[in-house]
């Protein structure tokens, strides 16, 4: 009953924010001004699989609506951010140099404090309809900052850690097994280090299951008690980095390496965003067949990563059809597909079509992907301003 | 032709130093004050518009910053004190035997070696997990599973000490090689055998004396780009803290626009320890120089060091061991289908992923040859055009008033890279040229420049005037005689020189990152990306086209000259 009703009031506040979108008349217009334009498309770079993907989603668009799209490869968003900031500062207001990123989190945050992005648009596109933003509060909140429009949905990503079963048995099930784990086989775990996206989040992780109150990380650290909440995290990291890989002296730089230091047999256990990649790596041959997939007990920290549209682009309506198409269940299932890439989709299944849906049902789940069921409870990330503290504190500690 | 004429040519030619000098300075002083201003404090888009010392106050208290410091030290110290003295005793102990000849043979194609590619095969090849541990595994070592060991990315910067250092011994052999030429090598052995010397003790007393001097430029040169590489350092480098060098590159790209500044305060801090080293080398060199110049006359005829003459073969035959071994096993990787620890070679091959890769490659090939090669003809029209003047210059028994400029054409080598592209592409951004073509060529022809200069400029001044005399007297025009005597006569230093620009252009990063926009993505920005990435055969494939690029070209360049003179056996040699 309860549903039935809040799909009735989500109809209602469609009917009637509908004519201040513009309607679909809007999105034709887009569609016919994208046409011939030239869309320079930044994002992280370093996966094979994934710039296929993008490779495959730019010949699409260019077909259908004559928008052609350049991956430019980066290694760091963080550094696009910085030219875009550039450009502003010397009031280059269009041609920029850069139509489309990929981003979230810190970088997003950053990009909206420095008004780099344009106005919302996400509204405008066809597809973003079929997002779940109702069961998939990520997509709304981006780091807990609101979304508001500024950044499309592409695709979700939870913490999963990656084990060998050849080799493990048992993998831990928490922080403290973790440490166990540890103890036990000294030499075998590690992360990267912070500011890496991925050891940030591995230390946002040990903070939201060890410290008391988790609550608070939900609020800006200004109103924390950062040594308090903090301390159990400490006292954790201090006891786990001399039983780490090379004794916690050296640092994996990202999750790619630790998963080269898998393959080779060198950790027992890597980390990654996607809960599809172990079977990915192991449909390329990257990592051995028997590599599985586990989360932690209480659940792990899960995210969404978006599109955004940037403030100078002179491709603004080329940049909106290809973040259009990215969302669409086409170009969505094709994604999730671990043949392809692995990465889950944003969309909600029941606003999708029966055809659409079958797409998603016909994927072949990896033989190391967790079920969603499996994969259990996502933990929010604890609001933006705790990376900045947390990093600073773990460089302070820690990078000498 | 009255000497008025050819006044009226030699100040024709006074405008390739003044365009030299516009291409140079420009880009870097404005890169410098774009680097300076922030460092204090003065960065208006920011808000940031109060000048002051906090962000140095903030780098200096940085937990950081002793860590990255020491890293930045070692290695930049390190790695040019070991290439120094690897070159040179090379030299001393083997020059003229077959293993020098060898040496001199597989100079191009090391020179040619990008140092990304060659940092990535390094590592393949000394890691934990590498091809040297594998080889031995487990039947040696009882490894199963990697060695816990710290060979690589290890707290100390050992491993990147090491790899900058070979990568840079090619380079100051040739640097030898070339000012060896100056000399005249044969009777000086001649007149210090005679006096019964010992072969080390002839060059420590006789040749190194006057060899110090042509090497000292590419030494502190070498000492620039030790201690401020960035993506060596990201592939090998410490991680925990990494050195300053790549910290700054990180800040200046760090999501929170305030870091900004901090990295401005640190690539200036960069530039002032840069400084101080390439002093303190001065110092050193002088301190030597003092000490020994009493002892040049002694009268001894051997020397200690005789007895580790030996040490010189075994460095000569390791450096030509590891640059094989890391070409190899690069080549290895990249046929690579699975290769589990601890398998001495892959348990099976493949060759897909020359096929993806070749295709992807090809387009970033395309934009990475085009921007070298016209930086590199440029560079050379403008180096010989440079030389040609100084030349003239000396040959109407004028001094050549452009010694300065000399000077200042290296400059590029001297200041760390990153201590001025943060400000260049502030101003590239300000004047929206940044990710044209024209910006592209010309930020890497400031670093081609200076390295066609390096490797032509010897030849290039002892070239005997008498031929062009001969010829101008026999036609009576110089510019023809210009072109059909003496550029044909210098063709295979030329290119030989055009092709080190051309490598110098291919393995830009930095300079590629900071201007392109993303615009232009280069084989070597490609490969580093993809270097922090997982996929060893995807990596291989692309470090190996970074690789073969250059190759082609040098192998162009020394294949084309001889084609042309095959009908000259005089310009066999």
């Amino acid at each position: 009953m309860r549903n039935v009703r809040s799909l009735l009031i989500c109809l209602l506040l469609l009917l009637m924010v509908q004519p201040a979108w513009g309607g679909s008349g809007d999105w034709s217009a887009i569609v016919e001004k994208a046409r011939g334009q030239k869309v320079y498309f930044n994002g992280w770079g370093g996966s094979d699989v994934i710039n296929d993907y993008i490779r495959w989603a730019a010949e699409q668009v260019a077909e259908r609506y004559g928008v052609e799209v350049i991956h430019v490869k980066v290694t760091d968003i963080g550094d696009v951010v910085g030219r875009i900031l550039a450009e502003k500062s010397a009031n280059r207001t269009s041609g920029g140099t850069v139509d489309l990123m990929w981003i979230n989190g810190e970088n997003f945050r950053a990009m909206k404090e420095q008004g780099l992005l344009p106005a919302p648009y996400t509204q405008l596109l066809p597809n973003y309809r079929l997002v779940d933003t109702d069961n998939k509060p990520t997509t709304m909140f981006d780091f807990t900052v609101p979304v508001e429009n500024l950044e499309a949905p592409w695709g979700m990503a939870q913490l999963v850690f990656i084990y060998d079963s050849a080799k493990v048995t048992t993998p831990p099930k928490s922080m403290h097994e973790l440490l166990a784990f540890a103890q036990k086989n000294p030499g075998r775990v590690t992360y990267p280090a912070p500011p890496n996206f991925h050891g940030t989040t591995f230390v946002k992780q040990v903070l939201l299951e060890l410290t008391a109150d988790p609550a608070v990380l939900a609020k800006p650290v200004s109103d924390a008690d950062f040594s308090t909440v903090t301390a159990p995290l400490w006292d954790f990291l201090d006891k786990l980095h001399p039983l780490m890989w090379r004794g916690g002296k050296s640092f994996t730089s990202n999750a790619s390496e630790m998963k080269t230091l898998l393959a080779d047999g060198e950790i027992a256990i890597s980390l990654t965003f996607n809960p599809n990649d172990a079977s990915n790596a192991i449909a390329s041959g990257e990592l051995p067949d028997s590599v599985r997939t586990y989360v932690h007990e209480g659940g792990t920290i899960g995210n969404t990563h978006f599109l955004a549209v940037v403030f100078n682009s002179s491709n603004k309506e080329g940049a909106m059809v290809f973040a259009d198409f990215l969302m669409s269940p086409e170009a969505q299932a094709r994604k999730a597909d671990p043949a392809i890439w692995g990465d889950p989709t944003v969309l909600a299944m029941d606003k999708l079509s029966k055809e659409q849906r079958k797409l998603f049902h016909d994927i072949k789940q990896g033989v190391a992907t967790l079920s969603p069921a499996e994969l259990g409870k996502v933990r929010l990330e604890p609001h933006t301003s705790w990376v900045e503290a947390l990093e600073k504190a773990w460089i302070s500690r820690y990078s000498k | 032709m009255n000497s008025s004429g050819r006044r009226g040519v030699v100040s024709r030619l006074r405008v390739f130093p003044l365009l030299t000098l516009t291409a140079f300075c420009i880009p870097i002083l404005l890169g410098l004050a774009g680097t300076w201003l922030p460092a204090f404090g003065f960065l208006p888009v920011i808000g940031a518009d109060q000048l002051s010392l906090a962000p140095f106050r903030e780098l200096f208290s940085h937990p950081a910053y002793p860590g990255a410091m020491r890293g930045t030290l070692i290695s930049g110290l390190g790695a040019t004190i070991l290439a120094l003295a690897c070159s040179l005793w090379i030299t001393v102990t083997v020059y003229g035997s077959t293993l020098w000849r060898l040496l001199i043979r597989a100079l191009s194609p090391l020179l040619a070696m990008p140092h990304a590619a060659f940092a990535i095969g390094f590592g393949f090849l000394v890691a934990p997990s590498g091809w040297l541990v594998r080889l031995v595994s487990p039947e040696l070592t009882g490894y199963t599973i990697p060695p816990n060991w710290l060979t690589v990315k290890d707290p100390y910067g050992v491993s990147l000490t090491i790899a900058l250092a070979l990568k840079e011994t090619p380079f100051l052999l040739l640097m030898c090689l070339s000012g060896l030429n100056q000399l005249d090598m044969r009777r000086t052995d001649w007149i210090g055998r005679s006096l019964g010397y010992s072969r080390v003790r002839i060059w420590t007393r006789l040749v190194l004396p006057q060899l110090y001097s042509q090497l000292r430029l590419p030494v502190l040169a070498v000492l620039a780009y030790s201690m401020s590489v960035v993506d060596v350092a990201m592939i090998l480098g410490p991680s925990l803290p990494p050195t300053l060098s790549v910290l700054v590159d990180r800040w200046f790209n760090d999501p929170d626009v305030h870091h900004r500044l901090l990295g401005a305060a640190g690539a200036t801090w960069l530039l002032v320890m840069t400084a101080e080293a390439i002093v303190l080398f001065i110092g050193c060199e002088w301190l030597i120089r003092h000490l020994t110049v009493g002892r040049l006359t002694d009268g001894s005829r051997t020397t200690p060091l005789d007895r580790l003459r030996w040490l010189g073969s075994v460095s000569a035959v390791g450096l030509l061991a590891i640059s094989l071994g890391c070409l190899l096993i690069l080549v290895i990787w990249s046929c690579t289908g699975r290769w589990p620890f601890p398998a001495p070679l892959p348990t099976d091959y493949s060759l897909r992923f020359w096929e993806k890769g070749l295709g992807l490659a090809i387009g970033p090939l395309a934009i990475t040859f085009l921007v070298a090669a016209l930086a590199t003809c440029i560079g050379a029209v403008l180096v010989v055009g440079c030389l040609e003047y100084e030349v003239r210059l000396k040959q109407q028994g004028r001094r050549p008033d452009s010694q300065w400029v000399l000077w200042l054409v290296y400059l590029p080598l001297l200041v760390p890279q990153i201590a001025f592209l943060f400000g260049i592409q502030t101003a590239a951004v300000l004047l929206q040229v940044e990710g044209t073509l024209a910006s592209m060529v010309g930020i890497h022809l400031v670093f081609v420049l200076p390295y066609i200069f390096l490797t032509l400029s010897n030849v290039y001044r002892n070239f005997d005037p008498r031929y062009i005399r001969v010829a101008v007297a026999v036609s009576g025009a110089p510019v023809r005689s210009f072109f059909q005597v003496k550029l044909p006569m210098l063709a295979k230093p030329i290119a030989f020189a055009m092709a080190t620009g051309f490598a110098v252009s291919v393995a830009q990063y930095l300079p590629t990152m900071y201007l392109g926009a993303g615009r232009f993505m280069t084989i070597t920005t490609e490969t580093v990306s993809l270097a922090g990435g997982s996929d060893r055969r995807i990596v291989a494939v692309y470090a190996l086209c970074q690789f073969l690029l250059p190759a082609l070209v040098y192998g162009v360049a020394i294949f084309l000259p001889a084609w042309f003179f095959r009908n000259r056996k005089a310009m066999q040699n």
